[in-house]
């Protein structure tokens, strides 16, 4: 599961004498994690670089996020330094102009509010600000990108995709330093709910982000948890994680109990033995149901409603039988289907009406190789392409109840599965993104645990990769 | 707010003079220094030793064998055996902590006359052997050592460096943060200057030189005999001589180029302060005149990790909604200075619509402090800071400050370690 080429990154040696022998190879950056649970002041004592293009909406809402984080902010000189004053003096993080910065100094995050570019030509505020900033981005930094979502006019879709296709690229260029870049596309009037994604974006938690859009809306309902605190954000919620016994998905029971969460750990009555050891471990309640059988619905149903509900669903198991379409037995695709998608369907509905809270969230796991596809994998891509339609189906139908319905597709992340694939294969899928190295279960762990959070009430029926930037089905 | 008969009011307040902590008074500890200031209160107030009922001591650095210094104090003193009495620890705020228990205690009930106060010696803080030491020297000291077991111990104690005694710094136990550092913090995040901080100091120094030198604190201070005979009558540490001119040329001591001296922040310090709380209705029986008494406290709490010594900001405002007042309505204010920067950081915060929006759910801020009214006869600057006892003599000071001068009200903070703050609202009470 070790990466050799990290290994390598991390011995200081090694790196000097690959560095005087000139070897051309590409040593990825570690990456800093943030190991703990989630802190109130995630960027303590950072600091953080802002610029806005003229008509700038949302600088009120970046200020009070950078500086309720604990950092500085520096502010590029076109930005307006009325609209940071406020929070700055509130949290003791006063704004300085990004001229206070010295030559070698660098930044945690550089954020640039992109709002106010509604044509061709508002677009040069990117390269005025990037072209100078760029290079200050730390080791393990940030760039976050800020715009509005596409709206009726050519001319503001037009933005959107510049500002997407700058952004992938911008992470491909910091890429090497261990660094991300993503975009967050706000709907007007939804500046609100920007707070808590820009915080998660410019934490260490979104290490293994970059490249990706994001759009924050105010399709599902207002539950008022605007003045939730980062700390212990789950407290006295319920929530379930089917395939809980490996991998990524004990990563993330683990997780979500870390931020107070009371976590149903469910697997198949097989793996009883480990799932009953996590949820030991983490105090919660073991549940051993196998998702495929006729009455899992109703075994669950009544599970939850002697819980009180659930408040977080998320959908992990998860099985693959690749192989190619011409030679696939008809076991195969059937197995596939169950597991992967008609559990996911069949349990979300059972327990929709009646032990799915209001205010609630559902994350389902799709997986690049789904949204790319892949040889080998007719069944497994639509299985989970499927479940990413899925997702974008059902996320109108429970906004009104103030429940988000995201997707998570994991770019490469090592496990014991992605340890058993071939060498060779394997070193490719490492490096072909952004970041140039695979993700840790612990990285999608974190991305689900925001999305269940009450600050991602602006996030629904989003597909979000984990991937590092990678480059398949980009 | 309680009703007149079972109102707890301060008939009175006394204390040691604070001396330079490993100075004159390095040969009593904190339990001897409270017996001083307890004996010198009940003498001046010519109050019989069985009236008292209940002890309330605070401090913070207590002695591993004897926590409870409240109680040993009774004990010490010959007071009635019957005095019950127990020890708070709330970092530098222990000493207000503790008046304000007792004061709740009167109000419900619990006990009619009750002594609080505080007291620290920094001179006799323990140093800590290193614990794997005390581990291994386990079964020795517990008289089953085999010859095995003192061998075992020999070799835990190499490498033998690890016995001398570390000097103990004071710093946060979750952050690892030295608290002069958390302060050069404060004066990055709420921008203030080193002459600022310096006048800060100055003007501390002065106004206690001043109260010493006309005798407004002859009342206050008891004079103690030390174990070697020397007598020791007033502040050691005030310097009425001081000027900005002369702080100026102190180097920083947290930070390279920090802004933080020995002149701005308060120093180590021994001493002991104690108040004497009555129900409203004991203290005119026992003839004795009320100076003041609480109108409203409050504590609070902030993440160590943001502005360590914030905690006044959120508590001062605190206190003055509880009692219903606003900033302008109160008379004197009384703040602890740890270092100038702290306070001055704080006077800003309070100033600052901003923070008062964002920290206090507040329109506005909480409004402007005076400089003609904050700490009028100086504060732990000039007089130094023996942790537990700072709440006590505070709290003396003002209730003898509003009985003079005929005033109304004083607000009263102290920031404490660990992201804690304290304040409390103190009203005049009419003879």
């Amino acid at each position: 599961m070790a990466d050799w080429l990290i290994d390598i990154s991390k011995n200081p040696q090694a790196r000097s004498l690959i560095k005087t022998l000139g070897l051309p190879l590409p040593l990825p950056t570690p990456l800093d994690r943030e190991k703990g649970p989630w802190s109130a002041h995630p960027l303590m004592e950072r600091k953080v670089a802002v610029g806005a293009a003229p008509g700038a909406a949302m600088l009120a809402a970046i200020s009070r996020s950078v500086a309720a984080a604990g950092a500085d902010p520096y502010l590029d000189g076109a930005t307006d330094t009325a609209a940071f004053g406020e929070a700055g003096e509130a949290y003791g993080h006063p704004p300085r102009p990004v001229t206070q910065l010295r030559d070698g100094d660098r930044v945690r995050a550089l954020v640039f509010d992109a709002s106010g570019i509604t044509d061709v030509t508002g677009l040069r505020a990117l390269y005025d600000f990037f072209h100078p900033a760029i290079q200050r981005v730390d080791r393990s930094g940030r760039v976050v990108v800020l715009g509005r979502t596409a709206g009726d006019s050519a001319e503001s879709s037009l933005v959107a995709g510049a500002l997407d296709g700058f952004v992938r690229s911008v992470a491909k260029e910091v890429g090497r330093k261990g660094a991300t870049a993503n975009l967050v596309l706000v709907e007007p009037g939804a500046e609100s709910r920007l707070g808590a994604v820009l915080t998660f974006l410019m934490s260490a938690r979104s290490a293994y982000v970059s490249g990706q859009p994001l759009s924050v809306t105010l399709r599902a309902k207002d539950m008022g948890a605007n003045g939730t605190p980062p700390v212990r954000a789950l407290d006295r919620k319920v929530a379930l994680v089917t395939g809980a016994a490996r991998g990524i998905d004990n990563a993330t029971a683990r997780r979500l109990a870390l931020e107070g969460a009371h976590v149903v750990c469910l697997d198949r009555p097989a793996d009883d033995g480990p799932t009953a050891q996590l949820a030991r471990e983490i105090g919660g309640t073991p549940l051993a149901l196998d998702v495929t059988a006729a009455d899992a619905g109703e075994k669950l149903l009544s599970a939850l409603r002697d819980l009180g509900g659930a408040d977080i669903v998320v959908h992990n198991a998860g099985i693959t039988r690749d192989k190619t379409l011409a030679h696939m037995k008809d076991e195969q695709w059937d197995q596939i289907m169950a597991v992967n998608l008609e559990a996911v369907v069949r349990l979300t509905a059972a327990i929709e009406k009646k032990a799915l809270e209001d205010g609630g969230r559902v994350v389902c796991l799709s997986s690049i190789a789904g949204l790319a596809g892949n040889m080998g994998q007719t069944n497994y891509a639509a299985s989970k392409g499927g479940v990413a339609g899925y997702v974008r189906g059902l996320s109108p139908k429970l906004a009104p109840r103030g429940i988000t319905v995201n997707a998570i597709a994991p770019g490469f992340i090592e496990t014991r599965l992605t340890a058993a694939i071939p060498v060779a294969i394997r070193e490719v899928g490492r490096r072909l993104s952004a970041l140039g190295q695979g993700g840790q279960p612990e990285d999608v762990a974190q991305a689900i645990t925001f999305l269940a959070s009450p600050g991602a009430q602006g996030l629904t029926g989003q597909i979000l990769r984990v991937c590092g930037g990678a480059f398949i089905g980009a | 707010m309680s009703n007149r008969k079972t109102r707890a009011v301060i008939v009175g307040g006394a204390r040691t003079p604070f001396v330079k902590a490993f100075g004159d008074f390095i040969e009593m500890d904190t339990i001897a220094l409270g017996v001083t200031a307890v004996r010198g209160l009940l003498d001046r107030l010519d109050l019989p030793y069985r009236e008292v009922e209940s002890l309330v001591w605070g401090g913070v650095i207590l002695p591993g064998t004897a926590p409870n210094v409240g109680r040993e104090i009774v004990l010490d003193l010959k007071l009635d055996p019957g005095c019950e009495a127990f020890t708070v620890t709330r970092a530098c705020a222990s000493g207000l902590q503790a008046v304000t228990l007792a004061a709740a205690a009167i109000e419900r009930g619990e006990a009619d006359v009750v002594i609080a106060g505080g007291s620290d010696s920094t001179s006799n803080a323990e140093v800590k052997l290193p614990q794997k030491l005390i581990h291994a020297a386990a079964p020795v000291a517990f008289g089953k050592g085999t010859p095995a077991d003192y061998l075992g111990m020999i070799q835990k104690l190499a490498p033998f460096t690890d016995l001398l005694p570390r000097q103990p710094k004071i710093a946060e136990r979750t952050t690892g943060e030295v608290m002069g550092e958390a302060a050069e913090r404060i004066t990055r995040h709420n921008e203030i200057p080193r002459d600022a901080q310096d006048e800060f100091a100055v003007r501390s120094h002065h106004r206690a030189a001043a109260a010493i030198a006309s005798g407004r604190f002859d009342e206050e201070v008891v004079p103690v005999q030390t174990p070697h005979g020397r007598w020791v009558h007033a502040d050691g540490l005030v310097r009425a001589d001081t000027s900005v001119d002369k702080l100026a040329k102190l180097r920083p001591v947290f930070a390279k180029d920090g802004t933080l001296t020995a002149g701005n922040s308060s120093a180590l310090t021994d001493g002991a302060a104690a108040v004497l709380l009555m129900s409203e209705k004991k203290a005119r029986a026992l003839g004795l005149e009320p100076l003041a008494a609480f109108r409203s406290f409050a504590y609070t709490g902030v993440d160590p990790a943001d502005q360590l010594l914030m905690g006044p900001a959120l508590a001062m405002p605190k206190a003055l909604e509880r009692a219903g007042m606003e900033l302008g309505d109160i008379d004197l204010v009384d703040m602890h200075e740890a270092f100038a920067a702290q306070v001055l950081g704080i006077v800003k915060m309070l100033g600052s619509d901003a923070f008062a929006r964002a920290r206090l759910g507040r329109e506005t801020a909480v409004g402007k402090v005076d400089p003609e009214r904050l700490n009028v006869h100086g504060g732990s600057l000039a007089l130094g800071h023996p942790f537990g006892a700072t709440g006590a003599r505070m709290v003396t000071t003002m209730a003898n400050e509003l009985h003079h001068s005929g005033r109304n009200t004083a607000l009263l903070s102290i920031c404490a370690a660990g992201g804690l703050g304290a304040a409390a609202v103190m009203e005049r009470v009419e003879s």
